[in-house]
């Protein structure tokens, strides 16, 4: 019995290798097309995680890795008991936490008035206008807030002469204690337009014949956002929230670096710019790659939890 | 339709609202443009709005022959150019084969392809294996690492797939091959997502800074907006020197602070690029983010 089984699957399974290669070779023109990428991603982002061991020894920059000896969960415990990790650690926590759950409903808002409006010449000019900080370079930007915040500078003349002459002038970007608010308020200024894209997209799908019936039922403006715009769009604001998730542990080095300067970088250090500092200014490769390890785990997992949970919840989410 | 008293107060508001949004987003570029046209001493007296009050063109000639800038300029129009045509050339060919549902090992190169965009090795292991590779101070970094976009990938695979099928299929009992295909049916149609990725990663070149501070030292490689950066941090420092130095009294005369003006032309020069072309592009800079927002 067991034989003759046997012997009947083999022609079919030699069948299933040969059709298998015929696939494979079909699809010859295919594989060159993906090569470059597969190369690509291999070499650039899958090579540099075999570097991680050295989060585990102490790097020894002679030697390279194959020399360097292991020391276990030294360099993690270490991270863990200094005061100035645990700073940025915890700076990184609120400049993000902040950005991402203050600043959600900021590109919401704004994409909604832009859909209210009717004045179809006049949001074209705010549409574009808005967008266009996205395209500047944030060290760009951070030149023109430098120049705006100047002790001289416009914001310092408009406070001067909302307060009068009692009025004390600083700049603001050298005062560690506001630079929560410079985090937040300059990542707002520079991508608030181009978020809300994502957002009238969303509101421009939304079956009109809603609003129709809605106003017919005698539904407020006001009501119909609040109760056809709002839930409609709901799927796009969940999805933009988890992706922002894995973000929680990770700052916009540029943003930070750059309005970093000799009066706030030490109260402000967050874990990019540390990592950055500590491996490749002061060559601690160890200690900078176990800090940024730990910043990569816990993002993905903050990724998966909040798309797991959003799933549950809702039945939505990225997978 | 009649419009309730509620809501004509809501439209007042609406308006004003997005024109004081208008002021705030250009407000701080007339800033910068006043006080790269004004006199760099005048400057300092304060008050500069959105108009030069002692017009001058000398910062801008002092940027514009200044060497280093041109040289930068060229590097960063170099590393633009040849960075978007490497991606454009890896993004279309994995979406197009993206595309192919009964290829085999689809799924496991879409995963492949797909995990790094979550997790990554963070920036020392890179530094490290840059320096296997001798991409250390070589215009190679600003080209080969980022050659390969996973987003983008997804925005053209997304665009292949609402095209019919039925063209491909066409051309195939037509007697063209695969090639051909590609080259004169698909990309043809692609044009417009094209020009999306391609001003995206062009845009994201140009105002690229950080791979230079991670992993460039040599004076000519540096980028246009990594001399900007240095600029800014430059005068930072020398303005706290010259605090300092007139508190305690001591001669700070001899050293020359970029002025706050030789600044603003910088950021003017390096971003007009951008802000020039950008409202005659806006259309196809803002499109692939729909597309992107399609869900699969």
């Amino acid at each position: 019995m067991n034989n003759l089984s046997r012997k009947l699957a083999a022609p079919t399974q030699d069948n299933y290798w040969r059709q298998l290669g015929k696939r494979f070779a079909r699809y010859k023109f295919m594989y060159i097309l993906i090569l470059p990428a597969v190369l690509c991603t291999l070499i650039f982002h899958y090579l540099p995680m075999g570097g991680l061991i050295m989060a585990f020894q102490e790097y020894d920059i002679i030697g390279g890795i194959g020399k360097s000896p292991f020391v276990g969960f030294e360099n993690f415990i270490e991270i863990l008991s200094m005061p100035k990790f645990l700073g940025a650690i915890k700076n990184t926590l609120i400049y993000s936490g902040v950005t991402i759950f203050l600043g959600t409903p900021f590109p919401i808002i704004l994409a909604i008035l832009f859909n209210e409006l009717k004045q179809q010449k006049l949001k074209k000019i705010v549409q574009t206008v808005s967008y266009l900080p996205h395209f500047i370079s944030w060290i760009s930007v951070i030149g023109m807030f430098y120049a705006m915040f100047a002790i001289n500078g416009t914001y310092n003349d408009i406070m001067a002469a909302i307060f009068g002459s009692s009025y004390e002038r600083t700049n603001i970007l050298c005062d560690p204690d506001s630079f929560l608010g410079i985090i937040f308020w300059s990542g707002q200024w520079k991508n608030i337009g181009w978020n809300s894209v994502i957002y009238l997209a969303a509101i421009a799908g939304i079956d009109p014949t809603m609003y129709e019936a809605a106003r017919v039922d005698g539904c407020s403006r006001f009501k119909q956002v609040l109760y056809i715009t709002i839930p409609s769009i709901m799927p796009t604001i969940v999805i933009c929230f988890i992706m922002g998730m894995s973000s929680l542990v990770n700052s916009n080095f540029e943003q930070v670096y750059g309005f970093q300067n000799i009066y706030t970088q030490e109260a402000t250090e967050v874990i990019n710019t540390l990592t950055y500092r500590q491996g490749i200014l002061n060559g601690d490769y160890s200690m900078a790659t176990a800090f940024g390890m730990m910043q990569g785990i816990v993002s993905f997992l903050l990724v998966v939890v909040s798309n797991a949970v959003v799933k549950k919840g809702t039945g939505m989410g990225i997978w | 339709m009649k419009r309730s008293l509620g809501e004509k107060v809501f439209d007042i508001f609406n308006i004003t609202l997005m024109l004081f949004l208008c002021v705030i987003m250009i407000y701080p570029y007339l800033n910068q443009l006043a006080i790269a046209l004004n006199d760099g001493n005048n400057t300092m007296l304060g008050g500069i709005t959105i108009y030069p009050r002692k017009f001058t063109l000398v910062n801008f000639e002092a940027i514009l022959s200044n060497k280093d800038i041109w040289k930068a300029a060229g590097v960063t129009a170099a590393s633009s150019i040849c960075s978007t045509v490497l991606i454009l050339i890896t993004c279309v060919g994995a979406a197009y084969a993206m595309t192919k549902k009964d290829m085999p090992l689809r799924n496991f190169f879409i995963w492949f392809l797909m995990i790094p965009s979550y997790i990554s090795a963070g920036i020392i292991p890179t530094f490290i294996l840059y320096r296997y590779l001798h991409l250390l101070n070589s215009w190679w970094v600003y080209v080969l690492p980022g050659a390969f976009v996973f987003y983008n990938t997804i925005i053209i695979r997304t665009y292949l797939s609402s095209l019919p099928t039925a063209l491909e299929e066409a051309a195939y009992i037509e007697g063209a091959n695969e090639v051909q295909i590609l080259y004169k049916i698909i990309l043809p149609l692609c044009k417009p997502i094209l020009a999306t990725i391609a001003l995206w990663s062009v845009v994201a070149a140009w105002n690229s800074w950080t791979p230079t501070l991670y992993y460039v030292n040599d004076s000519n490689l540096y980028t246009l907006q990594y001399v900007v950066m240095q600029l800014i941090k430059q005068s930072e420092a020398i303005s706290k020197m010259t605090t300092e130095a007139a508190m305690t009294g001591s001669d700070m005369s001899h050293v020359q602070p970029t002025s706050e003006a030789i600044k603003s032309a910088a950021i003017i020069c390096s971003t007009l690029p951008i802000i020039l072309s950008y409202p005659f592009l806006q259309k196809y800079f803002v499109q692939g983010v729909t597309i992107g927002a399609v869900k699969d």
